[in-house]
């Protein structure tokens, strides 16, 4: 028997874990349409109890045992179901009691402790549910209703929760410990489950409703009043909207002033620098070091701010006038190139005697050379005449070059 | 270094308000009786006193006796408050429907100018309510863009002192206690001149009439 229920439940818990996807779609947008999926899957599921049609024609939608798991499991704060079924779970407790309690009589022992298992179960099933009740009333507290968007259904909200505690608190009620504990008898495991947990967590739970309850009152005080401002403030704009002549009553000039509009003018100033104490000094310092003194030109500015005529036209074009050195170097160059001879730099100055310093020279032709594109620069070939510097090594003192064709 | 006392004075005297949001280190110490007479008593001889509103969680400073000089200060300071009783309300209510669960704004609530401004950018009515709230004289917004319009409320009603921007790095802005003091000033004037201002709401609401 048992081994058959638990492959029922593997059989269960594995379909919920292999089609997690439906199993969540379903709890999320609240049904499924059939269609979507495998049809071998959806009879599966229907077939262990997780999915249901409400009525044919209709979408799938997950059982409420299903959802109330999952909603428990996630602490899904739209969660708004509380057990308050107590009645007939103590019920169930003192059945299974008095059959624990029967086959002690007949020294069934066996039966007896599957009886005690049960009963337990039983029991800690019960507070198990108080708790999750209370702890559900208080998500919802905590959050102020965040699930509702709109004032008016947190209200609505906080009077169904009021409505459940208030139940659960009836519920309460029922527990008759004198009764529980005459049914426990003298045998110490009945007492130690009806007695002694129940008890505890009975008065656990009247404490934690108690408070929530205070707690939803006042939450109830707070929305009111968020409504009651809300419908103020609109109210108002509206008044202002439809009558648009109507000014507010001179408050002021009321006999007697009443206490809202009687504020009193500000009288404190800013205080003054006092340039004699010493130990603001450092702070004198500082501001007038930061004191920025501008000086504008007025009359400057005003010239430049005011419009400038322009003229346009084409741009003229520009010559740039040639120089000496340049025309000289260029000479040189159609000299070598002429005689087709390597001639040195300073031969050419000494020739032609020119006025140039014997080191710009030099300097031109270097740079007459470096100046000229890639292509011209094959046909000529510059050797550099000088001496390595006597101290620093590597430094290569020029004395002259001598430039001819390759 | 100033005391505690001597910056809820100033505070005061500077025609400040101090509630749990804008200063709790000196509502706090307003909360201690001996404390309380302490200031009382350095208010009264300006011709002061201290007063609260909102149930006891904002104070600010009154008259003691009101005579000629005194009633004139106060009905300046009436039409200022008067004439800007509708463009807050109407900035209220539009903050309370953009947040979507219709809470009005309180002392201590958090306001982020960028949800904000998404909110309203979606909505051409609420653009529509910013521009001619933004336009109002207390506000005074010459902008047509919905950023500009709402940067320029903000800052006047940091200004005012109805909002906190306790980060000026980042756009979030907490409510103070004048926010609740508007809403007794509107509680007050709908009670003492029988506007039944609810009751209008509440029709205009079955009516279908949404502002």
């Amino acid at each position: 028997m048992s081994s058959q229920l638990e492959r029922a439940g593997f059989t269960l818990l594995r379909a919920l874990s292999k089609h997690a996807d439906i199993v969540m779609q379903a709890y999320l947008s609240g049904h499924i349409n059939d269609l979507e999926y495998d049809s071998n899957v959806i009879e599966k599921l229907i077939e262990l109890g997780v999915l249901w049609r409400p009525e044919p024609g209709e979408d799938l939608r997950l059982r409420s045992t299903v959802r109330a798991l999952l909603e428990n499991s996630l602490r899904d704060e739209r969660n708004r179901q509380l057990d308050t079924n107590i009645g007939t779970k103590l019920a169930a407790i003192k059945t299974v009691t008095n059959h624990y309690k029967e086959s002690l009589h007949h020294k069934a022992y066996g039966d007896a402790e599957v009886y005690l298992e049960d009963l337990a179960e039983q029991v800690y099933t019960l507070v198990d549910s108080l708790k999750s009740s209370v702890r559900n009333l208080w998500r919802r507290i905590h959050n102020e209703f965040g699930y509702v968007a709109s004032i008016s259904a947190k209200i609505r909200e906080n009077e169904l929760a009021q409505s459940q505690l208030t139940q659960m608190r009836q519920q309460l009620e029922m527990f008759q410990f004198d009764e529980l504990s005459k049914l426990a008898g003298s045998s110490r495991e009945l007492r130690r489950l009806l007695v002694v947990q129940l008890q505890r967590s009975h008065s656990e739970i009247s404490q934690e409703l108690s408070l929530a309850q205070a707690k939803l009152i006042d939450l109830l005080g707070k929305f009111r009043e968020y409504l009651h401002r809300s419908q103020l403030l609109k109210g108002f704009v509206l008044h202002q909207q439809q009558k648009p002549d109507y000014k507010v009553k001179d408050y002021s000039e009321q006999a007697k002033i009443p206490g809202l509009f009687n504020q009193a003018k500000a009288i404190m100033q800013p205080a003054s620098i006092d340039v004699n104490n010493v130990e603001h000094e450092l702070v004198y310092v500082d501001l007038v070091a930061h004191l920025k003194q501008v000086r504008h030109n007025q009359s400057l500015n005003q010239k430049l701010r005011q419009g400038q005529e322009f003229s346009l036209e084409d741009i003229e074009s520009i010559d740039i006038e040639s120089d000496g050195l340049k025309e000289a170097v260029e000479s040189y160059f159609c000299q070598v190139i002429d005689s087709g001879q390597p001639m040195s730099a300073l031969e050419y100055h000494r020739q032609l005697s020119l006025d140039f310093d014997r080191e710009v020279w030099v300097y031109g032709v270097i740079n007459g050379f470096g100046g000229l594109n890639q292509d011209e620069q094959e046909f000529f070939e510059i050797g550099m005449e000088g001496h390595p510097h006597p101290t620093f090594d590597g430094n290569f003192i020029i004395e002259d070059v001598e430039l001819g064709l390759r | 270094m100033m005391s505690l006392k001597g910056r809820v004075m100033e505070t005061l005297l500077s025609g400040g308000f101090i509630c749990k949001t804008s200063d709790e280190l000196a509502f706090q110490f307003l909360q201690n009786h001996e404390h309380l007479a302490e200031v009382e008593r350095q208010l009264n001889t300006m011709n002061r006193t201290l007063a609260s509103a909102n149930d006891g969680n904002l104070y600010f400073c009154a008259y003691q006796t009101i005579d000629t000089d005194e009633r004139k200060q106060l009905s300046v300071q009436f039409r200022d408050i008067a004439s800007s009783l509708l463009p807050l309300a109407e900035w209220l209510v539009l903050v309370q429907e953009t947040r979507g669960d219709n809470a009005p704004l309180t002392e201590g609530k958090v306001i982020r100018l960028a949800e904000l401004q998404s909110v309203i950018e979606d909505t051409p009515a609420f653009v529509e309510q910013l521009a001619k709230i933004a336009r109002y004289s207390l506000f005074n917004s010459t902008s047509s863009a919905v950023d500009a319009q709402l940067k320029q409320i903000f800052k006047r009603l940091v200004e005012t002192g109805y909002l906190l921007r306790p980060n000026p790095d980042n756009q979030i802005y907490l409510a103070t206690g004048k926010i609740d003091y508007l809403f007794d000033v509107i509680r007050f004037i709908d009670e003492s001149e029988n506007l039944g201002l609810e009751q209008q709401a509440e029709l205009a609401i079955k009516q279908g009439d949404l502002l």
